[in-house]
């Protein structure tokens, strides 16, 4: 049974807050003359992870604020559980929120800090010490709860921050760029634990961030922002592989936009009006010069190009390949026996027209 | 010979001079004062007894101890939440407010002081403004009463609470309240239990330097107060001048003393500057009270826990329209802080100008005669030449030595560095009229005494404390990686403070010599003892001034006093802000 299931044993303090469903309705942010959000609408379902991605000054940040309280909207409405939040300031919205410095209280200890969200919803000491210890134990620092966060690594803040999100089992749980300060090892191991958790709780999770890598592990969904609008909304999978637009295309993962001067592409249809086509590195072979023959050389693409550079890079190669007037990049894993190139070298491409997507400039 | 070779190379080494000029004109002195007071060596406490068994000087020091803790206490109810607006205002409104609560606190006490007699007095502003529409037809009692002391003490005290607090409030990271507001804490309790915690080391030391400060006022009780309102600096300072009875004022000194240390150590201070954590394991009965408020203050919220509940579940997803009403109020609060700090200033300047004999606001005519007067006058000129000199003087000295001694304090062992910064840091953290009295007595011992040696050798061990503790601050700063660097490109040990650590602490010494300046050229108490009468600085010239003919005179000068704490603090931001930002800006590059 998780900690939520016994928290709700409580009963007469607090039942186990439903996760509730999030709604933007036509939400627009201005600072001055500049919509940092624009006419946004966005509904994520209860218990839903949803990453919002974007680069700095795509209103991702703008986003998360309106929906912490932080900030009002100019226009439209936001909704959390079906209440209608646009006067209602942020300590009257029940939520759980993990800042991007963790904003862990420095002059409490890690007991204090995760007893303040309880406190503040008037929880009896002694539920509050217990809530606390199950906590602590779910996130491995049973024997840190005497600590101040000063005395803590990186990792165990950020787990400290997460518990303090969670312990008041909110119906919905923000997270700011929750992994940034970490580095590359504990970013992986703490992924883990915040899906972990996230499976646990059923909280509804909105996170923001500008890494790719982090949106694709962690999310149910992913929306992607640019210039205050969304781009487009899907899952991590479906982001990847059918990219609406070329920015999504390049925003995650690496891209190649074909250049129709430089390939055949009629063999496939037109291209749709204001598309273009492209193709990920990985989805891409590189052959030598022997061409074989194949069954089902209809549904593919060969093309021959001259290698540029390859970059050894531990189990992948990377190569960059120039035709015409353009240089495309393409990756591939080192196989046994698998043929390698060098500069110079002519090869020829190889990909089904199936994984070749067209996308809107 | 290896013994001496060693010695020479302890880096503590360089604080030996700062140390010999204080240990000769401060630290002997003290201690024979100490043994003095008890009539040693034949040890009685007859003296101690003197003082007690008179219940007018019992009298006095309760009220010395009583008024300290009323002004502290007003100072800083006003000051915190001046603070607070001044650290969460826009970054350039904030720039603007500090450098008017600075300005004040550069200005010489003796100028500030009388910006209140002039406002105050029998002929003052209010009275004559009073009078002369017909309000009133005698003066109301304005001054020498414990009012006018009391508005005196809070005046001057002000930017002393201010100034450290807003140093900490502007530290204290603004998401840990939205933090705590995201858990459901309202304005006020995510203040309470998060901004205010966090602020409070800044409160500590603002209580901490005002209220000893306040012990040892002597000016503004003299100059505001009436009979009944003397302070024990005004009572030694009479007894001073009454009889040179040694022990007796060795007593009511070390009295003082006594109740700033008592008061110091209830705070907690530790004078080397390093402050304990919040929070960290209580180790004294100190650290044990301060546990025992903390359980009781969570006790009692204890007690609230059933209404926040009720408060919670009924208000949770309520709309609430936030007015303007607080900020509003706030804005009101901070414009009649900084007007009441600004103020009398401008007033003094506006009279400084002035044709008439008495004081009149605004005045009927413009003129500059107060300042031909100032300039021509020989008692003027030659009290601010010898100011200048002796100012000079004292930088060159206190700059120096503090530098070397920060410098070499920096690498001694952290309890030996903190002993010797308490000890360097006594002339300008003991009551004034006590390193008075001991310096009168060093300068006694050497024959210094109503010599301008003297008078520098007096002044300098407080620029030195000024010097020290700001290149201290400069070099906690600094990289000591960049001097081994140096070093292994063959420089030695001169060439590398030189070439690189000098240029690099520069503003904090540049710092340190424009206060040790300040320091000296605004110096009236312990001035006043060894000057013997026969050296006249400035303030020694006004103070006389105040007190015998009140004429504007010492307007024009307390004006150019004025004019002269903007130059400083000018000079500081030159040296100081840009400097710093250039290097921080050349590292940033560097990092890049």
């Amino acid at each position: 049974m998780g900690i939520s299931g016994s928290f709700a044993a409580d009963g007469e303090t607090k039942t186990k807050s439903v996760p509730a469903q999030i709604e933007f309705r036509n939400v627009t942010k201005m600072y001055g003359q500049i919509a940092a959000v624009r006419e946004l609408s966005l509904v994520v379902h209860r218990g839903e992870f949803v990453t919002v991605l974007g680069p700095s000054g795509s209103g991702k940040t703008t986003t998360l604020m309106l929906l912490a309280g932080f900030e009002a909207p100019n226009s439209g409405e936001i909704f959390i559980g079906g209440n209608s939040v646009a006067a209602v300031p942020s300590y009257r919205r029940d939520q759980g929120i993990v800042f991007q410095s963790y904003a862990l209280f420095p002059h409490l200890t890690v007991r204090r800090n995760l007893e303040f969200p309880l406190e503040m919803r008037g929880m009896k000491a002694n539920e509050r010490a217990a809530r606390v210890e199950q906590i602590l134990r779910r996130v491995h620092l049973s024997d840190y709860g005497d600590r101040m966060p000063f005395q803590l690594s990186g990792g165990q803040q950020q787990r400290v921050a997460l518990a303090r999100g969670l312990i008041a089992d909110p119906p919905i749980l923000l997270l700011d760029e929750p992994l940034g300060a970490l580095d590359r090892n504990l970013r992986e191991q703490m992924q883990g634990e915040i899906k972990g958790l996230h499976k646990e709780f059923g909280t509804t999770t909105v996170c923001v961030t500008h890494d790719q890598e982090e949106a694709l592990t962690l999310s149910d969904r992913i929306v992607v922002m640019r210039g205050g609008m969304i781009e487009q909304t899907d899952t991590p999978e479906a982001l990847y592989d059918r990219p609406a637009t070329k920015f999504v295309a390049n925003f995650l993962g690496e891209a190649n936009i074909l250049d129709e001067t430089n390939f055949p592409l009629e063999a496939n249809g037109q291209p749709p009006e204001g598309t273009v086509a492209m193709i990920r590195p990985e989805r891409v072979r590189l052959l030598g010069r022997a061409i074989p023959a194949r069954v089902d050389a209809v549904q593919r693409q060969t093309v021959k190009v001259v290698v540029e550079e390859m970059i050894y890079a531990g189990p992948l190669r990377k190569y960059r390949v120039r035709i015409g007037n353009q240089v495309l990049v393409l990756r591939e894993h080192v196989a046994a026996g698998q043929e390698t190139f060098e500069r110079g070298d002519e090869v020829h491409l190889d990909w089904l027209h199936s994984d070749m997507r067209y996308v809107r400039v | 010979m290896l013994i001496i070779r060693r010695l020479t190379q302890q880096p503590i080494v360089l604080a030996l001079p700062a140390l010999l000029i204080l240990a000769a004109v401060f630290g002997a002195p003290i201690v024979q004062l100490f043994f003095k007071s008890f009539n040693l060596p034949s040890f009685s406490l007859v003296n101690y007894q003197a003082f007690f068994f008179q219940p007018a000087n019992v009298r006095v020091l309760y009220q010395t101890v009583e008024m300290s803790l009323t002004a502290t206490g007003i100072c800083l109810l006003l000051g915190y939440p001046t603070a607070y607006l001044i650290s969460t205002a826009r970054t350039s409104v904030r720039v603007v407010l500090i450098v008017l609560v600075v300005i004040p606190y550069l200005t010489s006490s003796l100028a500030r002081t009388y910006a209140w007699i002039v406002i105050l007095g029998d002929h003052g502003l209010i009275n004559n403004f009073l009078i002369d529409n017909g309000f009133i037809s005698d003066p109301l009692p304005l001054i020498y009463n414990r009012f006018a002391v009391y508005l005196g003490m809070v005046y001057i005290m002000l930017p002393v609470m201010i100034l450290p607090m807003v140093s900490v409030m502007v530290g204290i990271d603004r998401s840990l309240m939205a933090a705590a507001q995201s858990m459901g804490a309202s304005s006020f309790t995510s203040f309470w239990r998060v901004f205010f915690p966090l602020s409070l080391p800044g409160v500590r030391s603002g209580c901490l330097l005002v209220f000893v400060l306040c012990l040892g006022f002597y000016i503004t009780p003299a100059a505001l107060g009436g009979l009944r309102d003397t302070m024990l600096s005004n009572f030694i300072y009479a007894e001073v001048s009454t009889s040179f009875n040694i022990p007796r004022v060795a007593a009511s000194a070390f009295i003082l003393l006594a109740v700033a240390f008592a008061m110091l150590w209830i705070v907690g201070l530790d004078l080397s500057g390093s402050h304990g954590l919040p929070g960290q394991s209580p180790k004294d009965e100190r650290g044990r009270a301060a546990a025992l408020i903390g359980r009781l203050l969570r006790s009692l919220s204890e007690y609230l826990i059933s209404h926040r509940s009720k408060r919670w579940k009924s208000r949770r997803f309520r709309p609430e329209r936030s007015g303007r009403m607080p900020e509003v109020a706030g804005a009101m609060f901070l414009a009649s802080m900084i007007s009441f700090l600004v103020i009398p200033g401008i007033i003094i300047v506006v009279m400084s100008f002035s044709d008439a004999n008495y004081f009149q606001f605004p005045p009927a005519a413009l003129s500059l005669r107060w300042y031909y007067q100032f300039f021509g006058d020989p008692s003027w000129d030659g009290a601010l030449l010898a100011s200048f000199q002796i100012g000079v003087a004292v930088t060159a000295i206190a700059t120096v030595a503090g530098t070397l001694a920060a410098y070499g304090l920096a690498r001694a062992h952290s309890t030996v560095r903190a002993a010797i910064t308490m000890f360097m840091l006594m002339p300008i953290t003991l009551p004034a009229i006590v390193v008075g009295i001991a310096t009168y007595l060093g300068l006694l011992n050497f024959g210094l005494l109503g010599s301008k040696l003297g008078i520098i050798l007096a002044h300098s061990i407080g620029g030195v404390a000024y010097a020290m503790v700001i290149v201290s601050a400069t070099l906690a700063n600094f990289d000591r990686r960049l001097e081994r660097a140096a070093m292994s490109m063959m420089a030695g040990p001169f060439r590398t403070f030189r070439r690189i650590s000098l240029p690099l602490i520069l503003p904090g010494v540049l710092g340190g010599a424009v206060f040790a300046f300040i320091h000296s050229f605004d110096e009236v108490v312990i001035t006043s003892l060894v000057s013997g009468l026969s050296i006249r600085t400035l303030p020694l010239k006004m103070w006389e001034n105040i007190r015998h003919q009140i004429d504007p005179t010492v307007a024009a000068a307390s004006s150019l006093l004025i004019v002269l704490a903007m130059i400083w603090l000018v000079a500081i931001y030159a040296a100081w802000w840009r400097t710093t930002s250039r290097t921080q800006r050349i590292a940033a590059e560097a990092q890049n």
